[in-house]
Order: structure tokens, then sequence, then C-alpha cells
């Protein structure tokens, strides 16, 4: 009860400034055309089961005699090597991108967030530890942890978001410490801590929901980061698995017939390419907003 | 930030030549050079799937050597499957006592190895003696030789402990290479293994990068001489990509390949520059049931799951027609296929009722299906199944997994943990059926590789008792490796699913090559020339 | 300064451990045999024991570690499952390839990433500054990998310009000798005049370099532009201005010069992903480096292998965020 109540005091005078970026978003041409696509992305991963022509063709059926057809009034982006509607399952393939982005975003959030704060929270050894630990894992190269995860876990698109959840958790670790450290020191904290609170509820309690937004908008500024590696994992065959309609898997399928079919790998990669651009410009003018240098009122 | 900008300068200068060599050559274009005419060497070039080969040792290689090995080393004899004729390599001639347990090889006359060195039934003698006890690889191919004798210079005889069909495993494509008994003799165990060779073979080893390529050039002294038209040199080299195989035999820059994409083989063969050779092999994909897990343990679900396969469409989309619906578990063509046996077809009604009858009126089952990561059929197989298979209410998962963890899920010590079907295709190490229904369904106290985990007894009789008469009565073994084919279809441990065709794409111009589906992927170069 | 570099370094060294341990148990949790890789796909029981314990497998997890870490200190990374030759003699063999790429297309963005970074900077938010914005999150959005099979498409299949992969033509690998002194294969041709095998590589890596290059472009072209704005704004360069300095040298020659530092620590960091970039993208050309043989494992599960090429990577990578972040410390102005 009290937990809740405090999450809600802590987010009430935020809104006034989440109002304020969502008006300065509106105002940059190529952000507020981002944030179209976007909605609009969601949208279809919402309906796609019942808007695609050929739901049979995501999973369920093969439709081997019209294998390898360009794109024509019956299907509009032609058809795979076995005969399935493309256009059906790069479509229906938006839920799935976006469902697994969300997914392990969400597992890094999870790991992520906790150990951050506590990092913050408790400082001296504690904090010394987990700090290095996370530096660690942040001196992989970008994607190298993700495949080397993934191909010791075997692939599935479980265990791609798992290995992105466990090469993705030390940025926001590394996010959430830092507010931690100066939120700690603020009055209602310590007059928490006065009061006797014990430290656990202080650190989810108090300092987590008081630091989370920034996390939250850098998360979301992640997921298209995050569909590209997904989709990367899953060209290098340690993501989805056939038949599933996940766009990284498609592109790599389309490898043996792309020469002959150029319809086949183009707009499963085109899927890839926009949903990624439009989160990334949507995060590029949110960070510019949020940024006070570059901000313009 | 002074020293940075030196560098920076050094990097301009290097890039304004490149920029102004790349202007003055033309950017692009890549013409391969000048023809070879005159007193270049002729290069045959094999552009290869995968890895050209994995360990050097003749005695150990068990894997895609082979096809590097056949030209480099020679076996006593080589087996022509289709003709079932035995021709004569080292050996010049061979017979067996009329119990089958002592076969005495007359040995070729005037052999020399690379290094020199004579061949005579010493040499025979040491080679095979030596790939027995490393015992790795498929050194158990001999397991019926108890002694080797040498009888005189140029005779050996094999005593066995029961007579096994001597002559198809001296001909067998791995483990049955004769070396250099002055190169095993004076260099450590693991000589051959560090990239080194001593065969009688025409070509030597000139040059390798593991992994990639490998390089062969002629042995002047080979014992056929070299007379007539032949190439000096030949290079086989690891092309993964599928496209760029494809390119290199159109351009002619490779003399041949193989494993293109089906879309690409029809494409190709209205191309004159190209010849696409289609033959048999012995290669045939099979579909295990786990026997010992529910609801497959039953016999009526796996019959319902051999009537649920969609053999045609698989052989038609997933092999692009080249390859036939499996009957029983030997390839046509192969002694010991079972002419008459009986092959289920795809038929869901008559599988709705067998499951029915098992107790799954309306399906309702989840079964999961493991694949090699990376094979196209096995992946479009598994995908044409799943689809018949959620017709009658049956939920598959398919999973492609390397092949280590694909056999590593299935020998899991618990049944419940494992696959429920397990995809994989399997070829004979030698010409002989045993090599299928020993491997594949003959009872195991330790899984190895019989993935269905099937027991009976009846058919583990029968098919040893046909091993142990093949090297006699060759007519008698069959009969016995066909009764017992009979016992595997009816109980349906596995999916016959089909025998694969091999599809060989040569340039028009390289010829004089014959495939032999025994000897898998291997072109044995000394036969081929170039137009 | 120097306790700072040794801090570093120290710290360089601890990174690198963990990665080393995470790896190394990466690999031990995994469910796969290595031993019945070892002794391949058609082994007998016997083989597999005996290869249990020719390789230690028989031992408990802290001594196989103690080996592994005694080996790694004399540059030992173990050997393939799949070749039994070393990891380390083949990751020499697979390098200078995936190097000369990552050089190439690392120069080829700077020499185009500075210009459209100085270019945007001149004209901020113009046209110019747009487009560069938006080509900016544009290479960081591509799947490299697409890309990759596009260009394929249109300049080998459509035009016919450009060869699928590899290296070099087979002809002239078969025909020629290829000059072999540094192993970087453009270079090595240049200075030995050979312009066959030079033009042939040339056409080989145009379209890998531009694919590859893609990413560090968006990303030098923003990093000068930011740089540049902020030195722009500051005092020398507006005295300068009002000196009545022409704005070109203004430009090229203060401000520019001054504004390096970041560019060339975002180069330095951006080589670290370009390198695993390359990972996707030579699978596509079939380029003969560490790339295509980290797929190979892959797709075998070559432990020792996939382990060699990520503690090699990630040590470059440390090495290289070692380099930015001495640059950063020797240039108080640079702020990324």
């Amino acid at each position: 009860m009290t937990k809740s109540l405090g999450i809600i005091k802590s987010i009430k005078p935020r809104i006034r400034e989440v109002r304020l970026s969502l008006h300065l978003l509106g105002r940059n041409r190529l952000t507020r055309l981002s944030l179209g696509v976007v909605i609009l992305l969601i949208l279809t991963a919402l309906v796609s089961p019942f808007i695609v022509p050929h739901p049979e063709h995501i999973e369920k059926e093969t439709n081997p005699v019209d294998k390898l057809q360009p794109p024509s009034g019956k299907y509009f982006f032609g058809t795979d090597e076995l005969g399935r509607d493309i256009f059906s399952r790069v479509i229906y393939g938006t839920r799935i991108s976006l469902k697994t982005a969300l997914v392990a975003v969400g597992l890094a959030l999870i790991i992520g967030i906790p150990l951050g704060a506590i990092a913050g929270a408790t400082g001296g050894l504690v904090d010394e530890v987990i700090m290095r630990i996370t530096d660690i894992f942040l001196s992989f190269p970008p994607l190298l942890l993700a495949i080397a995860i993934a191909a010791f876990l075997g692939p599935s698109l479980e265990n791609a978001m798992l290995a992105i959840a466990v090469s993705w958790w030390p940025w926001y670790t590394r996010l959430i410490r830092g507010q931690a450290v100066s939120i700690k020191e603020r009055q209602f904290v310590k007059a928490a801590r006065a009061i006797g609170t014990p430290p656990i509820r202080i650190i989810f309690g108090h300092i987590v929901p008081n630091c989370i937004a920034p996390v939250i908008v850098q998360a979301s500024m992640d997921i298209g980061g995050v569909i590209l590696t997904i989709a990367s994992l899953s060209f290098l065959g340690l993501g989805a698995q056939s038949p599933t309609p996940e766009w990284g898997l498609m592109v790599s399928t389309s490898r043996n017939y792309f020469l002959n079919a150029w319809w086949y790998s183009i707009f499963p990669g085109l899927a890839i390419f926009i949903t990624v651009l439009v989160f990334n410009l949507l995060g590029d003018g949110l960070r510019e907003i949020l940024d006070p240098r570059t901000r313009k009122i | 930030m002074k020293l940075l900008l030196r560098k920076k300068s050094i990097l301009l200068t290097v890039i304004s030549i490149m920029l102004v060599a790349l202007t003055l050559s033309g950017c692009g274009g890549s013409d391969t050079g000048e023809d070879t005419v005159g007193d270049q060497p002729k290069i045959a070039f094999y552009a290869f799937n995968s890895e050209p080969i994995l360990d050097w040792d003749p005695s150990v290689e068990y894997s895609n050597g082979i096809v590097v090995l056949n030209n480099i080393y020679e076996t006593l004899l080589r087996y022509e499957p289709l003709s079932e004729e035995v021709i004569p390599v080292l050996a010049t001639e061979y017979s067996k006592s009329d119990d089958g347990l002592t076969w005495t090889f007359k040995i070729r006359e005037g052999v020399k190895f690379h290094d020199g060195t004579d061949l005579n039934a010493e040499a025979v003698k040491i080679s095979i003696d030596r790939t027995m006890e490393l015992g790795q690889g498929a050194a158990f191919i001999w397991d019926p030789v108890e002694e080797i004798v040498v009888r005189d210079e140029y005779t050996v005889d094999f005593k066995l402990t029961y007579p096994a069909p001597l002559d198809l495993i001296a001909s067998s494509g791995y483990a049955a290479f004769i070396m250099s008994p002055q190169a095993i003799e004076a260099n450590p165990e693991d000589w051959f293994s560090q990239g080194n060779e001593a065969g009688t073979g025409p070509y030597m080893l000139q040059s390798f990068k593991m992994g990639d390529e490998v390089v062969m050039t002629k042995f002047d002294d080979y014992w056929k001489g070299w007379e007539g038209d032949h190439f000096d040199k030949v290079v086989i080299k690891k092309v993964p990509e599928t496209a760029s195989r494809r390119q290199l035999v159109e351009k002619g820059e490779a003399d041949v390949t193989m494993e293109l994409p089906y879309e690409d083989i029809e494409a190709l063969k209205g191309n004159p520059a190209v010849n696409v050779m289609d033959v048999p092999s012995f290669q045939n994909l099979l579909a295990f049931l786990n026997t010992e897990k529910a609801p497959l343990d039953d016999k009526l679900v796996r019959q319902a799951l051999s009537y649920a396969f969609p053999y045609g469409d698989v052989v038609e989309y997933a092999m692009g027609g080249y390859a036939t619906q499996g009957r029983g578990s030997i390839p046509a063509g192969h002694w010991g296929h079972g002419k008459d046996l009986f092959q289920y077809q795809h038929d869901l009604d008559k599988a709705r009722e067998l499951l029915a009858q098992a107790g799954y009126p309306d399906g309702g089952l989840e079964l999961l299906l493991t694949y090699m990561a990376g094979d196209e059929a096995e992946k479009k197989t598994a995908e044409l199944f799943k689809a018949e298979l959620a017709k009658i209410g049956i939920h598959l998962e398919i999973r492609g997994m390397p092949w280590e963890s694909q056999w590593e899920l299935s020998k899991n010590p618990d049944p419940e943990k494992r696959q429920d079907l397990l995809v994989m295709y399997w070829w004979p190490d030698y010409a002989s059926p045993y090599s299928w229904l020993y491997s594949l369904y003959h009872s195991e106290e330790e899984i190895l590789f019989n993935m269905a985990y099937w027991k009976n007894a009846e058919f583990d009789r029968l098919i040893d008792q046909g091993n142990e008469v093949s090297g006699i009565d060759i007519g008698e073994a069959e009969n016995l490796y066909i009764q017992a084919q009979e016992i595997l279809v009816d109980e349906a441990p596995s999916i016959f699913a089909y025998d694969k065709r091999y599809v060989w794409v040569t340039s028009s111009s390289f010829k004089g090559f014959e495939s032999n589906p025994i000897y898998p992927n291997v072109v044995f170069f000394y036969d081929t020339y170039r137009e | 300064m120097k306790s700072f570099i040794a801090k570093r370094i120290i710290l360089g060294m601890l990174v690198l451990f963990g990665v080393v341990l995470i790896t190394f148990v990466l690999t031990r949790v995994i469910p796969s045999n290595p031993a019945a890789q070892w002794v391949g796909h058609r082994a007998t029981l016997e083989q597999i024991k005996a290869a249990e314990i020719e390789l230690g497998l028989d031992k408990p997890l802290y001594v196989q570690l103690g080996k592994y870490l005694a080996d790694l200190s004399r540059g030992d990374l173990g050997r393939s499952l799949r070749s039994h030759q070393p990891v380390s003699a083949e990751l020499k063999a697979y390098l200078p390839a995936t190097v000369e790429l990552v050089l190439v297309s690392t120069i080829v963005a700077m020499f185009i990433g500075i210009p459209l970074g100085v270019a945007s900077a001149k004209r901020k938010d113009q046209m110019v500054d747009h487009i560069s914005r938006f080509f900016s999150v544009g290479a960081v959005s591509l799947p490299t990998f697409w890309v990759g099979m596009f260009l394929q498409l249109i300049f080998y299949r459509w035009l016919e310009i450009f060869p699928l992969g590899d290296q070099l033509s087979m002809g002239i690998k078969l025909t020629r000798d290829i000059p072999h002194i540094t192993g970087f294969l453009l270079f090595d041709s240049l200075i030995t005049g050979d312009f066959v095998v030079f033009k042939d590589a040339l056409a080989h890596i145009i379209l890998p370099g531009i694919t590859i290059a893609l990413y560090p472009i968006g990303l030098v072209a923003r990093m000068t532009r930011s740089a540049l704005l902020e030195i722009l704004d500051e005092d020398y360069i507006r005295a300068a201005r009002s000196y009545g300095l022409p704005e070109r040298m203004v430009l090229w020659s203060y401000a520019l010069k001054n504004s390096l530092g970041p560019t060339a620590t975002v180069v330095a960091l951006s080589i670290g992903y370009t390198l695993v970039n390359t990972f996707l993208v030579e699978a596509i050309f079939s380029w003969p480096g560490i790339g295509s043989y980290i797929s190979s494992a892959v797709i075998s599960l070559d432990y020792p292998a996939i382990m060699g090429v990520t503690i090699f990577s990630a040590c470059a990578y440390v090495v290289l965020n070692l380099v930015a972040d001495v640059i950063i410390a020797l240039d108080p102005r640079v702020r990324v």
C-alpha cells in the first residue's frame, strides 16, 4: 500500500514534464513521423493475426505448389520456398519482433534495475563488486556476448531473448546506479532511513521509483537496437526456428534463393530496417528533447 | 594529437594511391586473368560445400576427408555398386577359402609410394594393422579380421573370425588406405595428422589451409602413368555459399561442384556451359521415432505417423524431385534393398484411423522433432511434415540444432527428455546393408545411433546371421536382411523418408568423371580431364 | 597520467579475466559432448570415452579452468574440436583478411564521415544536416547482413559489376603467385607491383567494405558534427573569425583539428563494433576471415574456436577502449 503510494507520489510531478516532452516531440517533423509509424507498428502487431490475407501461412500450412512466386495481386510480397505468403509472414513478424524485444528489454531491466539500485544505495564493497562485474559485461563488443551465449544455450527464440538480456542489463545497472547515488542523499530517503525503514524497502520503495524514469526512457530508445540484435541472431541461426516468421530468420533462409527471388530477402529486410529506423529516430528525438543542452523550447 | 595527425596523413597517402590505382585499373570487373594454355599446368578445381578434410591421418579420417584422401591414397580394391563389380587397384587379384575365413590378396608389383618406398605385402599388413591398432574413425570395419599374414613379398592373407565380405571391406572409402611403412616407422604417430601424407595415389599433397582448401599435385611415378589427358594439379576448396558455388561453375572457374539448391539446378539445366549429372546415391533420410516414450512407444501411433508423412511432397519440394521415396532402410540399387517390401503411402484418413485405435481420436499430441541446423532439405522436410501433422491434430515443434547438440539430446539418460523424432541421413561405411541395419536398429546397451531406441530380438538375430554369412553366401545374406526389414517396416521405428540422388554440376569441358555412390562426394581426379 | 593508464590496464586485465571466466563457464554448461565432437560424427563409444580422457574432460571443472588459464597465458587457446589444430594458429590464418576488411572500411568511413559531419555542422539545421542525421540513424538501423545481400543482388546479379564474394577470383588464385608479405592482400600486391592481383582484390573488397563502413560513417559524421558545433562556439574560434580569417580556414584548420580527438575516440570504439559486424558480413561474402571462422564454429559447436574468437575480440575491444581513454585523458577538451 505504502509502496504503491510512493510510486504515484514520485511519478506525479513528472507528468507535467512528460507532457512537455510530448509537445516537443511533436514539433520535429521527422520525430513526429517516426512516432506515427511506431504507433502503427504496435497496432499492426496487435491485430496482425486477424488482418493478414493468409493467416494459415504463418505457421500452420505450407503451399509448395506456389513456391517462390514473384509479387502479385494474390501474394503482395511473393512467396517463399514452401509457397507461403511472404506478406502475411512479414506482417505477422511485427508481432514477433516487438514481443521478443519487449521481453528481452524487460528481462534486462529486471536484472539491471535491482543491481544498479543496490549498488548505488549501498555503496562500498557491494557497489565496487557489482560495478566491476558490470564493467566486464560492458567490455564485450556489442553483439558478441549475445552470439556466444546464444550459441552455447542452443538455438531458440527464448534463448536469444535471454542472451540479449544477459548482454544488455549492465547498461541499465550503470544508469540507475548513477541516479541512485544522488537520490539516496535526498531528504525523503534520509527521513525514511531515520524512521527505521528496512534497507530493502528503502531501495525498492523510495529509490527505484524515483530514478526509474530515465531508465524507462533509455529502455524504450533501445528497442530498435534490440530488434536488430534479435534479427542478427536469428540470421546466424541462433534465434527463431522455422517456420516462425521472424524477419532475421526469413532473410537467413532466403540466402539460398535470393539471387533468383529478390522479393524473398528484400521485404523481410525492409521490415527490419523500417522498424529499427523509426524506433531509433524516435529515440534520437527523445534524446534531443531530454538533453537540456540541445533542448529548444 | 600531433602523432595522430601524422598517422592520418600516412593513411591519406595510402588511400590516395589506392583511389588512383582504382581509377587507373578501371574500377570493377573480375576477369579471371589470362587463360592457362601452353606450359601452364592444367588445374582441376572442385568447389566443395564444406571443409575438404578434417584429419589428415588416413587411418582416422571419417568425414569429408575421403574426398581428398581417395586421390592421395589407394585401397586394395574398389567397388562398383551399380554393376556389383569389384575392381582391382593395389591388389591384382584375390581369393577366399571355402569357409570364407581366409582371404588371399595378390599385391600389385612396381607400385611406389610418394616417399619412394615400394609397395609390397608387408606394407599392406603394416597399414591395416596400424588402422586397427589406432581403433579410431571407421577402423571398426576391420573387426572381423583376426590376423594379417604376409605369405611372400606380394601375397598377403587375412584370417577372419567369421566369413565377412572382406572384398567389400577392403574397398571401403574410409580406413582402408595403404600407407608407406617407411613413413609409419620413421615418424611419430601424429605425423600424418600434422598434414603429411605417404600414399600411392596419383596426386601428392602440395599445400593446404586447414578447413579451407587443399592443393594436390601429380605424382610423377604413379603406377598407372601419365599417358593421355590428366590434370596436373587439383584444388579442393570449401565454398559454403551455394550462390558462390553456382557462380564458380557457371563461369567455368570451378570444374565440378555439388549440393546446389534444386531451384538453381533447374535454371542450370538450360545452360550449355555446365553439365548437370543426376546420379543415384546410397544416402537416405530417416526420421527416427522415440520408441521409449509415449505416445510413440505405441506401434499404432508410429504407423499413423508413417502414413501422415507427405512422401510425394517431400520428394518434390524438399528435394526438387531428386529423390525417391524410401522402401525399407536400404536404398534402391544397393544389395539388400527389398523391392517387394511394404511401403507406407501418404494417407491422412488411415493415419487418423490408427490414431483413433491407439486412443487418440482427435490427435491432441505434441511432439518435438530435431534436425541438423543448416540442412535446407531436412528443414523443408520437417516443415512439410509439420503441416500434415497439424491436419490430424498433432502439433510438431521443429528444432534445428548443430549435430552435436542433436546427438547429445538424443542420448539423454531420461527417455522422456529426449526428442520424439530425429531426422538424420545415413550412408554406408562400406557396401553392406549391415551398416544401416546394425548401426541404426540393432539393440544397444548404450545409445549410439539407434535413435529410435528400438529393441527387437528377432530382428537382431536375423541381421547378425546375415552379417556372418555374407562372406560366403551373399544371396542368403540378402534374404536375411530383407526378412529383417519386414519386421522393421511393420514395427515402424523410423519413417523411411527418401533415398537421395546426388546432383553434380560440372563445367561442360570437364570430362571422364563418373560418380560412385559408395564413395560419396569423391571425384577420382586421375580419371578426369578437360576437353 | 601514468597511474591513470596503469589503473586502466589493470582494469582491462580484470575485464579479460572475467571474459575468460564467463565464456569458460558457458562452454561447460552446454548440453553437448566435446569428446564426441573431437572424434567426429560417427564415433564408437570407446572412442568417445578415450577422447574424454585425452581432453581432460574427466577432471573436475576447476582443474580444467586452471589448465585453460595456464595454456592461455602461453597464448595457447586449445585445439579446435573439428580440425584438431591449435585455435591460435587457425585464428592467425584467418585474421589478416578480417583486419584488412575492418581497416579499409574504417578508412572509408573516415573519408566520408568527417566531411559529412563538417558539412552538417556548417549548415546546421539545414537540408544537409537533416540528410546527414537521417543517414546516420539509418546506417545504425540497417541490418548489415541484409545490406550485404542487397548489394550482391544489385552489383553482382543485376549489374554484374562486382564479384559475389571471396577475397580473390579463383582463376587468379590458381594461376598466379599471390604475394604474401604482411598478409594484407591489397597492401602486399601494391608494394610488389602486382596490379592484376591488386585490381582483383580491390574489386572483391568493395561490396563487403561498403557494407561494413555504413555504421561507422554514421557514427563519425554525428560525432564530428557535435564536436565541431561545440568548438565553433568557443572563444578562440570567435576570435579567429573576428580577425577576418576565411571561414574555410577557420573550419577546416582550426576547428576540425581540435574536434579530431572525439572523432578518433569514436573511430577507435567503432572498430570494436565493426569487428563483430564483420562476423555477419563475412559469411555472406565468403570472406576468409575470423567471421567466417566463427560462423562455422557456431554451427558445429566447436567451443574452443568460439571461445578463442570471443576472447580475441574482447581483447581487441579492451585495447581499443584503452586507446580511446588515453586519447581522452591526453586531451581534456574531449568529452564523450
